[in-house]
Parts: structure tokens; sequence; C-alpha cells
């Protein structure tokens, strides 16, 4: 995963990388989809953006309130 | 014969079969062993909350069946195919009502508002369960599955709750589209309605414009074909419409 992606997108707070964008901002989801070598498809019933390859229709977008957690991100960090 | 509603939630992980396809399974093998009849999936979004342990996404799967088995026949068929199908990581829990029962379902259905908005115990789900006489029980790990699958029984009884699982394909692709009339829509998918986003109900001779991915909702205790109104021509809506469901 490019590291650029990372410090552009996403933010680490309390341990989890949040999307800095939240909510229905589907062109930058779209957008860190496209560069990102970790995006798998989620099942199709919990998709909610109609371009398949966007973060919020990604396995590893965890929901939260105001937006989502990467934990793709959080694992290959670790490593 | 008799009426359930049956409910399964936290059945996967990352990279497994989903919650949805599992629910699915079980509503076909229910239905096809006994001759009876299986309703749509619909999905009910929970509470995102860190306190709760989801995995992605926090959501129920639920369906309604007809049929002559009797409840201790469909919970074990169900949990059988549950357990058989969950992921190991995964927390699964399934719910049984007998629709036609005499039960409180005011109680249920506040306790499936309250898990949109609220975080809920095992407790809480299991002191419920049996004051209402459901059948609720967990089938690996920590058994959280259980609140979204009482939950999901309270938020299907509602009726204005939840996506239906699954796409409806009728020819159209991407960049296909494919005009039918609302008659040939519910014909050919089983639907009951197609109506707009904001609340009309289409004739059946009006005609409607699909592409892409097509998907329904429960609305109204109905599984319904949204739709909007673009340029004078009724369109499916797309996945970012149907979030609110």
């Amino acid at each position: 995963m490019e590291l650029n992606l990372v410090e552009h997108a996403f933010e680490l707070k309390d341990g989890c990388w949040i999307f800095k964008a939240g909510l229905a901002q589907y062109s930058q989801a779209r957008q860190v989809a496209k560069l990102c070598t970790c995006f798998i498809p989620d099942d199709e019933d919990e998709q909610v953006d109609d371009e398949p390859r966007s973060c919020y229709n990604c396995q590893y977008r965890r929901w939260m309130v105001a937006g989502f957690e990467c934990l793709a991100l959080r694992h290959f960090l670790q490593k | 014969m008799k009426n359930w509603l049956i409910c399964i939630d936290d059945s996967d992980d990352i990279g497994t079969k989903g919650t949805g396809e599992i629910a699915e399974e079980i509503a076909h093998l229910l239905a096809n062993m006994s001759g009876g009849h299986a309703s749509f999936v619909t999905r009910h979004q929970l509470f995102v909350h860190p306190d709760i342990p989801y995995t992605s996404h926090n959501s129920a799967m639920c369906f309604a069946l007809h049929s002559p088995l009797t409840l201790a026949e469909i919970h074990q068929h169900a949990v059988a195919h549950l357990v058989a199908e969950s992921a190991p990581a995964a927390d699964p829990g399934i719910a049984i009502l007998d629709v036609d029962s005499h039960y409180d379902v005011a109680a249920l259905m506040d306790f499936g508002r309250r898990a949109k908005i609220e975080v809920i115990t095992k407790a809480a789900a299991y002191a419920l369960a049996e004051q209402l006489n459901i059948q609720l029980t967990e089938h690996g790990g920590t058994g959280q599955g259980v609140i979204g699958a009482l939950a999901g029984l309270g938020l299907r009884l509602m009726g204005s709750d939840g996506r239906v699982k699954g796409q409806i394909k009728l020819g159209q692709f991407e960049d296909v589209s494919l005009e039918l009339s609302v008659a040939d829509i519910l014909e050919q998918t089983g639907l009951d309605a197609v109506m707009s986003t904001d609340k009309y109900r289409l004739v059946l001779d009006e005609r409607v414009q699909l592409k892409g991915k097509v998907k329904a909702v429960y609305l109204d205790h109905q599984f319904v074909l949204l739709v909007h109104q673009e340029a004078e021509q009724w369109r499916n809506a797309g996945k970012q419409a149907l979030q609110a469901y």
C-alpha cells in the first residue's frame, strides 16, 4: 500500500486508521480504492457505492458512526 | 402449515461466506425439505459503535417461512447449516419466532429499534426472548449474534426496514438498460410493488428503465423496487439511494 495514500486519505486515531473524508464522499473513496493494493469487494449486500471499486464497498472497511476504519491499513502497518 | 420468522446474525468474517448467503441457504433448505415457502431475505442495519464487536458491518438477515415443520425441526436443520457454514471466528446467533403465537409484538419491535441506536447486552436479548417465547440460541464464539438475531425479527415486523438480499436480474447490465412495465417487473421478480423514493406507487402499465445493479427494499410490509424519476423516465434507484433502508 502506498504510504502517500495513507497520509492523504487516513488519519490515526486511538490505533485506528480513519478515512478522513467521512461518509458519502464517493469520489474520494473511489480514488483511494483505485490506488489501493488491498481492496477486496465486500458481499454485494454490504456494498453502498454504485461504483464497485470504492473503499465504501471494501471488506476491510469497518463502519463507524461518522465514517470507517481501514482494517487493511491496520494489519499492513503492523507487519 | 405455520408461519415463522427466522433471523441470523454474526456468522461471517473477512473473506468468508456472508451472513446473507447463509440465511438464503437456510431459507431454501427449510422450504425444500418441507414443501413450504420461504420469503426473500431482508438485511437489517444495526448500530455501529466501538463497543460492538462486529467485523466490518453490523447487520442481521431475516426471512419468513411458511412450513409444516415444527419449531424443533426448524431449529435443528437451521442450526446445523449455520454451524457448518459460519466462519471460525464468528459469533453466530439465531432467533426463531412463531408468528401466529401470542407475543408482545411492540416489545419486539422496540428491541429492534433500540438495536439500531444503542449498545444492547446479550442478557437483555435472552431475557426478552424468554418473555416472548422466542427460540434464541448462540452457536460459537462469544455468541453476540443473538442480539442482532432477535433485533432483526423486530425490525422485520416493523415492515419498513431493510434491503432485500441479492440483486434483481432481468437482463439489464451496467451498460445495457432494459425497459419493462411495472406489471412485467412484478411478474418476473415476485416483488409486490414498484414505488418512487417519495412513496408514489407506480401503476401496472407505467414503464421503468432498469440498468446496472437493481435491488429491492422492504417497505410498508412489501418487497418493493425503488425508482426515481430522471428526465421524465422512471429508473431503478442506485445503491446510494438505498442506504437509508
